[in-house]
């Protein structure tokens, strides 16, 4: 008994640190990590229009053209949900009584 | 690169794959009665891509099937021998007919993947929507 109280209070000792306030560090910039996901975007809106340009002239290989718009049609698809979801939190900030 | 992105480029890459096959086999049906042809057979290979963690398939060299060619008692053609018989290609139409089979079957196949995982990730997608 008087063992496992020891053990414990040790246990709590040493999980302590991890509730404190760790002044050097830095949270990664939400408009970093925003800027990040919108280049993503942007390469992979590139990417289908480059493959859909050669599939056109006839150089391209098909699966490639229909691999490419099948991911942005996906990367499209999730920028918009969120956009709408950003909208929305917005909305419901601007209709908050003050 | 998401899981469905990458299912989505593997299962591309099975797809060339078999249209690879496809067109051997054409090219196989095509040369059946070419004299001295001999079939092309293709192995396929798996491929791993170290920076998205996937494996990938890929047609691979071509080779020839070195079987016996078949020998046609014809006098009257230009390449017949001295015995009146020619080597004409070692080309079974019905092992290439099969094999486009599978090749469309496996296909199919694929292309199923390629359907479920679009549904699956715009189903994913409308668990945000309201």
């Amino acid at each position: 008994m008087d063992i496992r109280a020891l053990s414990a209070a040790s246990g709590y000792a040493a999980a302590k640190p991890a509730t404190k306030v760790d002044p050097g560090h830095q949270a990664a910039g939400m408009g970093d990590r925003a800027k990040a996901s919108f280049e993503s975007f942007t390469q992979t809106l590139q990417a289908s229009e480059q493959a859909s340009v050669q599939a056109m002239t006839g150089q391209g290989d098909p699966h490639v053209l229909v691999q490419a718009l099948a991911q942005t049609e996906l990367a499209v698809e999730t920028a918009v949900t969120v956009r709408n979801k950003v909208v929305e939190a917005f909305q419901e900030l601007l209709r908050m009584p003050v | 690169m998401s899981e469905f992105a990458k299912s989505l480029s593997v299962t591309a890459s099975a797809l060339k794959a078999q249209a690879t096959r496809l067109r051997h086999v054409s090219e196989n049906i095509s040369n059946a009665d070419t004299p001295g042809y001999r079939r092309k057979t293709i192995p396929f290979e798996a491929v791993r891509d170290l920076s998205n963690d996937t494996e990938m398939v890929k047609a691979g060299r071509v080779r020839l099937d070195q079987s016996e060619l078949e020998k046609i008692y014809d006098p009257s053609h230009p390449l017949a021998d001295a015995s009146g018989h020619y080597q004409s290609s070692n080309v079974d139409l019905m092992i290439e007919i099969a094999d486009a089979r599978e090749a469309q079957r496996s296909y199919d196949a694929n292309l199923k993947m390629f359907e479920q995982t679009r549904q699956m990730s715009s189903s994913l997608m409308d668990l945000l929507r309201r």
